[in-house]
């Protein structure tokens, strides 16, 4: 009994450690969709660049922390040069953005298939030390995943809604002609968003990093809970986000007891359905046409 | 050729008024097809097996191209979903075949329903949606079922798929076998020009009019009264029911399956064929098709690393070239033809 009890503690854990990841990308998501209307289909390629420069930090003697710093600025420039001269000819039509970042999405992969390889590798934790909880051994270095993210996550609150440059970026969000009416240079802010959206995925990229395997086709998987998430929580929506990347990681987690990954995604799958037909514009969201 | 232009043969002095015979012969496209075809068709028997093999490959990805042009082209819907109706066929057709000994025709129709129930079930899901969720929403399904599929070996065989003996096709009195060459092409190039005039005539009754009102602006057609959902909805299932259509043939092509048809590159695939040849012209999209097959074909097999030429190639269409091939002909041509048209 108290086995059952302790590995259902430590799959909560579990889903709840990469909830947190997957929150990382997911708002990086919203943010974008919130600031510019569009949707970054290369989002998931920009977490798996995150992970795949932390290889070569730590393949070139680095250790975990220069990671946690190169890695995000590093794509915080890829995803600005993307914003910039991909993202931004096309701005006004959503769908040709969705689908001109989907094409980069394939040139990314291909050219990290050819740099990095085709092999999924594995990095090693950066710390040893592991906890005993409830009868459950517990990797140190996950506590520190969910604890360095929720401090990401509050950090990334505090920027928006302490500083004049976050207030900008809501009022973008709110309404993005009044915005540009009042002075903001709203071109400005988009390719900031975009990147800063990039730089979160980046992040949890180089979280995730030791946890799961490295490959360069990593992020397809992440951004399809991702994207589910996000229709669940309503796209645009950072509350509606946070809450069902937590509460929908926890749930996959503890069902891979009973079942197996793809039936998991399949009963996401559903309850993103089920969304769509009872609320279209998700539990948390507003109403965007 | 002469004779189907005679109305304004007569008028032709220069040479740009032999770029306008050029322009009207395409607009009458329906002569023009029928003429290529007959001609193909007159000469399969004499061709060499690998170009009738490239010929059939063509006419199957054709009827993709434009069936996913009246959801692309016509209601400027953009889904990601339809190589799940393109697997779902295959996999209708294949596993009937396999399991329940069905013969031609029944599996035939079983992969065109299963895809059909499909196209329902994910079009009442998805077109009240707007733009961006429909995108996101077609492409998770079909990465879920792709993804599924790899894993329900028991079912698909997985990335190894599984093969069929394609049953006798029996026609009235008349049967015949799809693993002759020419008959297999014979047969995919008269589905091919049926579904081309049948979505020819769609798009242009009443209905296909609606059709290109929606992709133009559909506040405006609320606004006359249409339920909008409805048309989009109807135009979703016509194109998943073709692409599924597609998916069955390719299967019967390569007497084989497996669950990469439902990977995302065949959901890619028609809307670089859609962009090359130019959206909203039914044979734009099978232009597309020959191009790019060929340039695939000769491209993969230098290149390991082709699929980073997929990506520039969608940048470099959407931001260079968003109307195509025949679009180009048509506002480059099109409007002497007025001019001509408006002098007389």
């Amino acid at each position: 009994m108290s086995d059952i009890l302790s590995t259902m503690i430590f799959l909560l854990i579990n889903g709840l450690v990469i909830g947190f990841i997957i929150t990382l990308v997911a708002l990086g998501l919203t943010l974008i969709f919130g600031v510019m209307r569009i949707v970054n289909m290369a989002h998931g390629d920009l977490y798996m660049m995150g992970a795949v420069i932390s290889y070569f930090v730590l393949s070139f003697g680095g250790n975990f922390f220069i990671s946690l710093f190169t890695a995000p600025i590093l794509v915080f420039a890829i995803s600005y040069l993307i914003e910039r001269f991909v993202v931004r000819p096309f701005e006004g039509n959503p769908t040709n953005t969705m689908l001109v970042t989907l094409g980069l999405s394939f040139i990314i992969q291909q050219v990290t298939l050819i740099t990095y390889g085709g092999v999924p590798r594995v990095i090693p934790e950066p710390w040893t030390l592991s906890f005993q909880m409830f009868g459950a051994q517990y990797s140190g270095y996950r506590l520190a995943v969910a604890i360095i993210s929720a401090t990401i996550l509050s950090g990334l609150w505090s920027f928006l809604h302490r500083t004049t440059y976050g207030t900008f970026i809501r009022a973008t969000i709110q309404d993005a002609e009044v915005a540009c009416a009042t002075g903001i240079n709203t071109n400005r802010i988009f390719t900031f968003t975009f990147a800063l959206g990039g730089t979160l995925a980046a992040l949890g990229g180089v979280l995730a990093a030791p946890i799961t395997q490295v490959f360069y086709l990593m992020g397809n998987n992440v951004i399809l809970i991702a994207f589910i998430i996000v229709i669940v929580g309503g796209l645009g929506s950072f509350k509606g986000t946070l809450i069902i990347a937590l509460l929908l990681s926890i749930l996959e987690g503890t069902l891979t007891i009973f079942l197996r990954p793809v039936e998991v995604r399949i009963i996401s799958l559903m309850v993103m359905v089920l969304t769509l037909l009872l609320r279209p514009s998700g539990l948390f969201g507003r109403r965007y046409r | 050729m002469v004779c189907s232009v005679e109305g304004i043969g007569e008028k032709m002095k220069t040479s740009t008024d032999m770029i306008s015979l050029f322009r009207v012969t395409l607009s009458r496209s329906l002569f023009h097809v029928s003429i290529i075809t007959i001609t193909l068709m007159i000469l399969a028997p004499l061709l060499p097996t690998h170009v009738l093999s490239y010929m059939i490959t063509i006419s199957i990805f054709s009827i993709y191209a434009i069936g996913y042009d009246l959801l692309f082209g016509y209601t400027n819907q953009t889904s990601l979903g339809h190589s799940l109706f393109f697997g779902v066929g295959a996999y209708g057709f294949l596993l009937s075949v396999l399991h329940l000994k069905t013969d031609f025709w029944g599996s035939l129709a079983i992969g065109l329903f299963l895809s059909f129930i499909l196209a329902l079930i994910i079009g009442i899901i998805s077109v009240r949606l707007s733009e961006s969720y429909f995108v996101i929403v077609t492409a998770i399904f079909s990465n879920i079922f792709y993804s599924y599929a790899l894993n329900a070996t028991w079912l698909t065989g997985g990335s190894d798929g599984l093969s069929i003996n394609v049953p006798t096709i029996y026609l009235g009195n008349i049967s015949f076998s799809v693993y002759d060459p020419v008959i297999n092409f014979y047969f995919n190039t008269i589905v091919l020009v049926f579904v081309y005039f049948l979505l020819k005539r769609i798009v242009d009754s009443p209905l296909g009019r609606v059709f290109i009102a929606l992709g133009q602006n559909q506040e405006r057609l609320t606004y006359l009264g249409y339920n909008i959902y409805r048309y989009k909805l109807l135009a979703f299932i016509i194109s998943g029911v073709f692409t599924g259509l597609s998916g069955t043939l390719y299967c019967i092509r390569l007497r084989y399956a497996s669950a990469e048809f439902f990977g995302i590159i065949w959901s890619i695939l028609p809307i670089i064929w859609c962009l090359i040849g130019g959206r909203k012209t039914l044979l734009g999209p099978c232009i597309g098709v020959i191009i790019f097959t060929f340039f695939q074909f000769y491209i993969s097999s230098l290149w390991t690393y082709y699929l980073i030429f997929f990506g520039l190639l969608i940048i470099i269409l959407f931001r260079f070239s968003p109307i195509g091939i025949v679009g180009y002909i048509n506002q480059r041509w099109g409007r002497q033809i007025h001019e001509n048209s408006r002098n007389n």
